[in-house]
């Protein structure tokens, strides 16, 4: 008995021992951060000096109209792009599972690949490709499907659409593989037996593929949100620092510009970053209750 | 004809041309970015699709303005070490919560995952000050030191660990093993896989890291290539075949990577599916 609860002990000791390494570098690059934004976000830099403001920034950043215009900017690539992304991917992964038997592997490689890039290796590539005069302008010209060039990033409209687009282009590949995942493990005798029923292609996909692929169409949507929110490289290099006019802006390019460009602010960079925990902590709750009421 | 007995159906030929257009839309920055390297700049914004003879001439204006060699070797240098440092004190972790379960371990780890929803940029503006206040500002160590330790990875590798038998562990230690000799000899050998996915995840998070490399580095000559590229983004006149060079040595390398390892590779960006 003695023995046994000191060989207890021992394993414990262990275990406490595997996790120390990573615990001394969680308490000082997490914890202490977190508990120093605490008293970050209750001071206002001017220059070097800096004064006690209490909640002032948080009224400041109630009344900072580029603040809010950043936040509507998170939540339009959000519900333009996920949701036109999410299903562009599952398209192309059921033809790709059902439709197209040939080459499978290779289209799979091909539309991963766009997700190796770095993302500021492709905000360059996207932003030459986009110039007034860079290559999509004129090959649409040469085609005749535009008569004068799109200002890709000088018009506050078309420069969301940019970010959209590139967006798009990177990720769709990577989410498609989830979508290959999930119907790989659909039984297929359930479509046998459709199939003998008589249900036209259609109708399976609406009846069977659909419903079962909804936790994979929720899991695309939930990592695509997040990373949403926390926009930062393609505003920032692509659409050049979230121009035209602030039209591409978004809040965490906002916090950057705040702490490292405009006022170097940081009391202010952190009240805005509390907003982004705050946006995060909304939409994991509401994942969780999702996902949990699937189950 | 026996050579066409399996005739594409109308339908299936124009899925066919539509995933084609899809993959030529995939590919093409690829195959563009490497043609940019030999053209002067103009026609590299212009779009001419056909090799140049430029190549030496852009080659040395990059080297000349920065050191492309240089750019390579710190990004590369910061990976692996991040890497290096990272798998073994994140494994030893994530074995350390699931071997050894305690209560107490259990509650730390439940904070580590709260933590988790916490955007990187929330966490980047006070740690600037930290690691001022440290004096490591424009140090590499500034860039290593905080992505060393990954909940995500942690609770990766602890899931995976969830397949490692127990029993295994116990037959050693009635041999006279120590639990790190455990770890070490028995316990990674046996997972050589995961620990490549994850190898490979962090590598690529490393490599390709932008904000927290872009705060704490000020001086060229300590710069990664994702930084190097985004400041001749930020030049007057931007040379584009010397930059086309950046982007091909920031991708090829992960490219190459991915489609050595392909399995890995997606098994480790999927990591959380289960």
């Amino acid at each position: 008995m003695k023995k046994s609860s000191s060989y207890h002990r021992y394993l414990n000791r262990t275990g406490w021992r595997f996790i120390t390494p990573a615990m001394i570098l969680y308490i000082v690059f997490m914890l202490y951060p977190i508990m120093y934004s605490l008293f970050l976000v209750t001071q206002k830099w001017r220059g070097m000096s800096r004064e006690f403001v209490g909640l002032g920034n948080f009224v400041r950043m109630a009344q900072d109209q580029i603040f809010w215009k950043a936040l509507s900017h998170n939540f339009i690539f959000m519900l333009i792009q996920i949701p036109l992304m999410v299903f562009l991917a599952m398209i192309l992964a059921v033809i790709l599972n059902q439709g197209i038997r040939r080459f499978r592997g290779l289209f799979r490689t091909v539309y991963f690949l766009p997700c190796v890039t770095s993302l500021v290796a492709y905000s360059v590539l996207f932003r030459i490709l986009l110039q007034s005069n860079g290559l999509l302008n004129n090959l649409m010209l040469n085609l005749h499907l535009i008569d004068t060039p799109i200002g890709w990033l000088n018009n506050p409209f078309w420069a969301k659409v940019t970010i959209i687009l590139a967006l798009t282009w990177r990720w769709t590949g990577y989410n498609m593989v989830f979508f290959l995942v999930g119907l790989q493990n659909i039984d297929s005798e359930i479509y046998e037996a459709a199939e003998v029923d008589g249900a036209s292609k259609i109708r399976q996909f609406f009846n069977i593929t659909l419903p079962l692929l909804i936790p994979v169409i929720l899991f695309s949507m939930v990592t695509s949100t997040n990373g949403t929110m926390q926009l930062f490289d393609e505003p920032n290099i692509l659409t050049n620092e979230g121009g035209p006019a602030n039209a591409t802006m978004t809040v965490a390019l906002y916090i950057y510009r705040q702490a490292f460009v405009l006022n170097s602010d940081f009391g202010y960079a952190s009240a805005l970053s509390y907003v982004m925990v705050l946006v995060a902590g909304v939409l994991a709750f509401i994942q969780i209750k999702v996902l949990k009421e699937r189950k | 004809m026996a050579m066409v007995r399996r005739r594409l159906s109308p339908a299936k030929f124009i899925l066919m041309i539509f995933f084609v257009a899809g993959a030529v839309i995939s590919l093409f920055p690829f195959i563009w970015m490497v043609i940019g390297t030999t053209q002067n700049p103009n026609d590299v914004v212009m779009g001419k699709l056909a090799i140049g003879d430029q190549f030496m001439k852009n080659w040395e204006w990059i080297n000349k303005t920065y050191s492309v060699l240089l750019f390579f070797w710190n990004s590369f240098k910061i990976a692996i070490v991040t890497v290096g440092l990272g798998i073994v004190i994140n494994a030893l972790a994530a074995f350390g919560f699931e071997k050894y379960p305690s209560k107490g371990r259990d509650r730390v780890f439940g904070i580590l995952l709260l933590t988790l929803i916490i955007p990187q940029m929330a966490i980047v503006i006070p740690m600037f000050r930290q690691i001022a206040s440290m004096r490591l500002l424009n140090t590499h160590t500034a860039i290593i030191l905080p992505s060393v330790m990954s909940v995500f990875i942690i609770f990766f590798l602890r899931q995976n660990f969830k397949m490692f038998p127990t029993e295994i562990m116990e037959a050693a230690r009635v041999d006279g093993a120590g639990e790190t000799r455990i770890f070490f000899s028995i316990v990674v050998p046996a997972m050589k896989a995961t620990f490549a996915s994850a190898s490979i995840y962090m590598f690529l998070m490393q490599w390709n890291s932008y904000l927290w490399p872009l705060m704490t580095i000020l001086s060229d000559e300590m710069k990664t290539l994702p930084i190097a590229m985004s400041s001749i983004m930020r030049m007057y006149t931007i040379e584009y075949g010397g930059l086309m060079i950046l982007v091909c040595i920031s991708t090829f390398p992960i490219l190459i990577l991915f489609l050595a390892m392909q399995r890995q590779f997606v098994q480790g960006l999927m990591g959380s599916v289960k």
